[in-house]
C-alpha cells in the first residue's frame, strides 16, 4: 500500500458522541477515499464515549459494499477502542458481510459507489 | 370536538387509549379539539411522548388544541417535564430530579438529541446507575433514535420523554415517531406479508433487516433486546396495529383494532442493576475485519 494515514474519529465528528449515521458517513468518506488510493488507514477511536451500530454501519459496514474483504483487512485497522466497542464493531462487520452477500444489495451498493465517484 | 381522555399507563390499555385518540382526531382539520382530562387520574410521564406526538399531528392538521380540567397530580408531573408548556402552562421546577424532559426533535437533530440525553442523564443528577449500565443505557437510547430516523423516514419529528421512579429503581423512556411503521417496511422492503405484531417480532430476530441501499443495518433493535434481557428491564413496541412486549424474559404480542400512526418504543430499565457489562473474553482489534 502507498503509505498510511490516521483518522481521528473524534476530530471528524467533532465530539465523542458518535451515534448518527450522517456522522458515520463522514468517517466513511475519508476511509473510502484513502482506500481508493491504496493508502492504509488507521482509525483512532480515542476519546470516543458513545457509539451506535448506525454510526459504525455507515462508517465501516458499508465499506464491504465497495471493497473486498481482503483489501479492507489489509488496509484498515482500528486503535484506541474499548473492548465493548470492539465487540460492537465486530458484530457490525459480520452483519455487513452477511448483508452484502445478497447480490441485489451488493449490486445496488456498487452502482451507488460508482455514481458517487463519477460525481466527484 | 371534545374528547375525554382516561388514565394512561405504560401498558396495552394505555397505548390503546392513545391510539383511540389518534383515530378519533384523524379527520380533524381547522377544528377546535378539546382534550378533557377530568377523567385522567394518572399519566405515566414517559407516555407524554406518544401523547405529544398525537397532539402534534392534530396541530399539524391546523387544529387548535386545548387541554382542560387537568387534575392537580397530573398537572404537577406534566408541568415539571415541560409537556404542559406546549399547551399554555408554565414550567415547574423538578426538585426530585425524576423527570426526563419531554422534547420533540427533527430527524436531523441527532446532535441536539445527544446533548439532551447527556444533560438529562448526567447534568440532571439522575439516575444512580453504575458507569457500565449508564453507557449501555445511553447507547440503547441512541440506537432507538437512529432506528426511528432511518426506518420511519418521518417528516414530523421524533418525540421523547422519560421518568425515573426512585423507589422502584426503574427508569422509563419513550421514543416515538410518526413515520412509516415496521409492518409497512417489512412488507414494502422485504415482500413479507405479516401481521403488525409478527412484523415487530421479525425485526427483532436474528439478522433480519428492512435496510436497502449501501449502508447495512439491522443491529439496533437486537442490541436493545439483548441489553434489556440482561438488565431485567422491559421493552414495549407499538407500531401500526402491533403491540410487542418483552418483560421478565417473556415476549407477549397483541393487536390493536386501530393503528398507531408510527412507532413507539418504550424501554424500562432496572437502575439497581450492578452488572459491569464488561466482556468476558478479549477481542483483538486485528480480528475485527
Amino acid at each position: 500500500m502507498n503509505g498510511q494515514i490516521v483518522i481521528m474519529v473524534f476530530e471528524v465528528v467533532g465530539s465523542g458522541i458518535c451515534v448518527s449515521s450522517d456522522d458515520g458517513q463522514k468517517v466513511h468518506d475519508r476511509i473510502a477515499a484513502a482506500l481508493r488510493e491504496n493508502i492504509r488507514i488507521i482509525i483512532s477511536f480515542q476519546n470516543v464515549e458513545s457509539l451506535t451500530s448506525a454510526f459504525l454501519n455507515a462508517a465501516i459496514g458499508q465499506l464491504y459494499g465497495e471493497f473486498s474483504e481482503v483489501l479492507i483487512r489489509a488496509g484498515v485497522s482500528v486503535v484506541e477502542m474499548e473492548q465493548e466497542d470492539l465487540a460492537l464493531l465486530k458484530r457490525v462487520v459480520e452483519m455487513a458481510k452477511e448483508y452484502f452477500r445478497d447480490p441485489e444489495r451488493f449490486k445496488k451498493a456498487c452502482d451507488d459507489a460508482l455514481e458517487a465517484s463519477d460525481a466527484d | 370536538m371534545k374528547i375525554f381522555l382516561q388514565e394512561i399507563n405504560s401498558d396495552y390499555e394505555g397505548f390503546s387509549r392513545l391510539i383511540q385518540l389518534a383515530a378519533q382526531t384523524a379527520g380533524c382539520y381547522f377544528d377546535d379539539v378539546e382534550i378533557d382530562m377530568s377523567q385522567t387520574g394518572w399519566i405515566d410521564a414517559n407516555m407524554c411522548a406518544p401523547l405529544g406526538a398525537i397532539l402534534y399531528k392534530i396541530g399539524r392538521d391546523i387544529n387548535s388544541i386545548q387541554l382542560t380540567h387537568v387534575q392537580p397530580n397530573v398537572e404537577a408531573i406534566l408541568s415539571k417535564n415541560g409537556f404542559l408548556c406546549n399547551y399554555g402552562w408554565s414550567r415547574k421546577k423538578d426538585t426530585h430530579g425524576s423527570t426526563i424532559e419531554y422534547k420533540r426533535f427533527e430527524p436531523k437533530d441527532d446532535r441536539y438529541f445527544a446533548d439532551y440525553i447527556e444533560t438529562q442523564m448526567i447534568g440532571n443528577g439522575i439516575p444512580e446507575m453504575s458507569p457500565g449500565l449508564l453507557k449501555k443505557f445511553r447507547e440503547s437510547i441512541y440506537e432507538i433514535f437512529s432506528n426511528s430516523v432511518i426506518h420511519s423516514r418521518t417528516m414530523l419529528g421524533i418525540f421523547s420523554c422519560g421518568q425515573y421512579f426512585h423507589k422502584k429503581h426503574r427508569l422509563d423512556f419513550s421514543v416515538v415517531d410518526l413515520g412509516i411503521g415496521i409492518c409497512t417496511n417489512v412488507h414494502d422492503r422485504r415482500g413479507l406479508v405479516l401481521s403488525a405484531e409478527e412484523a415487530i417480532s421479525w425485526a427483532l430476530e436474528g439478522k433480519n433487516t428492512t435496510k436497502l441501499g449501501p449502508i447495512p443495518g439491522g443491529l439496533g433493535l437486537k442490541l436493545l433486546r439483548e441489553f434489556i434481557i440482561e438488565n431485567d428491564g422491559r421493552i414495549q413496541i407499538v407500531s401500526e396495529n402491533g403491540y410487542w412486549e418483552l418483560s421478565e424474559g417473556q415476549v407477549n404480542t397483541r393487536a390493536f383494532p386501530e393503528p398507531f400512526p408510527g412507532t413507539i418504543v418504550n424501554i424500562e430499565i432496572n437502575t439497581a442493576d450492578s452488572k459491569s457489562y464488561r466482556l468476558v473474553s478479549e477481542i483483538r482489534s486485528e480480528d475485527i475485519f
